[in-house]
């Protein structure tokens, strides 16, 4: 039996700024996505639509950050038409790699400002939440392809899938990787929280962090694990930055902070990375 | 009679951009294509990072290219070290690359460009009756996704190229696999030749030289010098070809000198390289009744369906080689300046970084192919117009939007184009 197509979840797929590697991972559920566009009724998906109904949605998943006037407008429209909006991907989530730039100097990017009507436009890069209430969070740059179905399929079902809790370090340790930490690696596994199936430590190379850190985490331990491998604070404050800088603002503070309170921990290992 | 015609959000592209077109009486008096994106500076947050964050962190800059930017990261930053990778390395690297081009080539063709020739809103919309060719494509694209993961460890944003080599390298079985597979979905890039060689394209044709690398040994991806019918540039030498090109408008925009307005793209590559081609894209092109060099800029979706053919014949000869483990080199800093240029979906990419002697990155410059066609585009649409001006501005608006989606533009990558000031 044909369901009614008017009853089906009303979904519009949206970008700002951003790359459009969220997006794109829909897409590439090569397998799933003829099917999956036969349970929802896709109401707006610019990217890849022409028509794109602009009305009341059910469900709006938002790739991208904040960037500029024009992104916070359509932001702020969305949120305003749609009665779930979903931030896709790290961008969104917690400003990614473009909201590195809070951490650098001014000096450094000013100059490239120089199209007097883009500095007017400017706005500092910042996730979605930072501005409107965020009802679900698809967190990872980019985001596993597999969870963005999950998602939807669950919320056809009026299910959602339960956020992740759990570090990378327990997918990292069921797929049996040797440890980078334990390699002298700067690995953010420990922090970070998982559902990415540790692809990264998979792939060879440590976590960057780009799901965003676990709600428990204990930074205190892992700076000190960092720190007895031989990474100087510049280089840790960097590392921890690049993907989800905004959502560490303790991170100095816990980096001069009295380091007494922290575990006893050892390595007797070398560091093994780039000079 | 005056007309405006703006196009505020130009769907099914990469990215977001916008035109603005003015016709009074017949005469086109304002033609803009922009991108709308926010500036996110990338050239200035590598700023102070070492020379090891600047791949994983302009991976950032484009999604369906973000292999690309990895390599031609890499390729500058290694540039800059005075650091030679081997020769497998670099076989991988032109692996990762072909994958992602299959995969960004298929995307393209069906899903961003075929509704428009088909009548179709989408390719979603296209599924009831054209389900098998949907498929073909998807099929195409987890081919190309298969690699990028095989060989880069994600989907995206791949992580296991490094800087000196591979932190980790595929099995020789995986390789293998990889090899049969390609050979199965041939017959999905020869089909797609074929669809695309049957649509009708309009006569037109660009006043934009077309530029790609050229390489003696191969249809260029990541090495060669880059050159036209006319001229021919190395690579470290760009900022002399670019001045020569282009030179600073009073606001925003770059004009390109008279007569020296260029495009990149698998158009220009076949333009240039179609001899190199694989005996069966040869075929096929002979087939389209295509014959390079073509300055009509509609024959790009052509030309990446007879990429395609290529990518996977050239893929293929690459599983086939052995796969030895090997050590990553002792990487000492250094100051220095390195370039890359390399082939990407598009067309030709440039990075360049400047490093000091501990290896923190002082200068970057990233200059991606949709902002060396954006004037190219812009260019065309206002030669393109005067032909159009009967029409009902529906079919106008249609009309520019097929040509600009033939370039494949990506205003991702582009909104680069505000942050590059050409000299
Ligand atoms: S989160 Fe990553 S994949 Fe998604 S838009 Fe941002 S940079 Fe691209
Ligand atoms: S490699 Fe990283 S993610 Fe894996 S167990 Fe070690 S610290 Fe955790
Ligand atoms: S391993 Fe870390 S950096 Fe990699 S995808 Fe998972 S959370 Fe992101």
């Amino acid at each position: 039996m044909k369901t009614d197509k008017n009853k089906k979840l009303k979904v519009g797929v949206y970008g700002i700024t951003g790359c459009s590697g969220c997006q794109l991972s829909i897409i590439f559920n090569e397998e799933e996505i003829l099917d999956l566009l036969s349970l929802i009724d896709l109401k707006a998906f610019p990217f890849i639509k022409e028509l794109n109904i602009d009305e009341e949605f059910d469900c709006i998943i938002l790739e991208g950050l904040v960037a500029n006037k024009g992104d916070l407008e359509i932001l702020r429209k969305l949120r305003r038409n749609s009665k779930m909006l979903v931030s896709l991907g790290a961008c969104a989530c917690t400003g990614c790699v473009p909201a590195y730039r809070h951490f650098t100097l001014k000096e450094n990017y000013e100059h490239l400002l120089y199209k007097k009507q883009e500095e007017l436009q400017d706005v500092e890069p910042s996730p979605h939440d930072e501005h409107v209430k965020v009802d679900y969070y698809i967190p990872g740059c980019p985001p596993d392809k597999k969870e963005i179905l999950r998602f939807i399929k669950g919320s056809v079902r009026g299910v959602l899938p339960r956020p992740h809790q759990n570090p990378v370090c327990i997918e990292c340790r069921r797929n049996g990787n040797a440890c980078l930490l334990d390699e002298g690696k700067p690995c953010l596994g420990p922090i970070t929280t998982g559902g990415c199936n540790a692809v990264c430590i998979n792939g060879g190379f440590e976590c960057w962090g780009c799901r965003g850190p676990t709600k428990d985490m204990n930074l205190d331990l892992m700076i000190k694990m960092l720190r007895d491998r031989g990474f100087d604070d510049r280089f840790i404050q960097d590392r921890m930055r690049t993907f989800v800088g905004l959502k560490l603002p303790m991170l100095e503070r816990v980096m001069q902070g009295p380091k007494s309170k922290v575990l006893q921990t050892r390595f007797d290992g070398e560091k093994k990375f780039y000079e | 009679m005056s007309k405006t015609i703006t196009l505020n959000h130009i769907t099914k592209i990469e990215g977001h951009a916008k035109l603005n077109l003015k016709i009074d009486k017949g005469k086109i008096t304002t033609c803009e294509l922009s991108a709308t994106e926010g500036a996110r500076y990338f050239e200035g947050i590598v700023k102070g990072r070492k020379y090891y964050a600047a791949h994983e962190m302009t991976s950032r800059i484009c999604g369906i290219c973000s292999c690309a930017h990895v390599v031609a990261a890499l390729t500058a930053v290694e540039d800059a070290l005075g650091l030679t990778i081997s020769e497998q390395s670099c076989r991988l690297r032109v692996l990762l690359t072909l994958a992602e081009r299959i995969r960004s080539h298929a995307t393209h063709l069906y899903f961003l460009a075929l509704p428009d020739y088909l009548g179709y809103e989408s390719a979603l919309s296209m599924a009831p009756e054209y389900k098998p060719q949907l498929q073909a494509a998807l099929r195409l694209m987890k081919m190309g996704n298969g690699i990028v993961k095989l060989l880069g460890g994600r989907d995206l944003h791949p992580v296991s190229a490094g800087v000196g080599g591979w932190l980790k390298l595929p099995k020789q079985e995986e390789m293998e696999e990889t090899g049969k597979e390609l050979l199965k979905v041939k017959k999905d890039a020869i089909a797609t030749v074929k669809l695309f060689a049957g649509l009708k394209q309009p006569e037109f044709e660009s006043d934009a030289e077309w530029f790609s690398l050229v390489d003696p040994n191969e249809y260029a991806v990541l090495k060669g010098k880059f050159a036209s019918g006319k001229s021919s540039f190395e690579k470290h030498e760009y900022r002399k070809f670019i001045e020569e090109y282009h030179q600073a408008y009073s606001t925003s925009n770059f004009v390109v000198k008279e007569d020296r307005r260029y495009f990149v793209s698998a158009l220009a590559r076949l333009n240039n390289n179609h001899r190199q081609l694989s005996r069966d894209a040869q075929k096929a092109l002979k087939e389209t009744g295509l014959k390079p060099p073509s300055k009509n800029p509609y024959h790009n979706n052509l030309a990446q369906a007879i990429e395609l053919i290529h990518c996977i014949d050239h893929a293929m000869e690459i599983c086939k080689r052995e796969i030895k483990q090997e050590e990553m080199p002792e990487i000492t800093p250094r100051a220095g300046r390195g370039v890359g240029a390399i082939e990407v979906p598009r067309g030709t990419l440039w990075h360049e970084y400047t490093l000091d002697e501990k290896g923190i990155i002082t200068d970057a410059n990233i200059i991606t192919p949709t902002a060396q066609n954006l004037f190219a585009m812009q260019e065309d649409i206002r030669k393109r117009m005067p032909s159009l001006l009967k029409k009902k501005k529906q079919e106008i608006v249609l009309d520019m939007e097929k040509l600009i989606r033939n370039y494949d533009p990506c205003f991702s990558c582009a909104a680069h184009f505000l942050e590059v000031k050409w000299l």
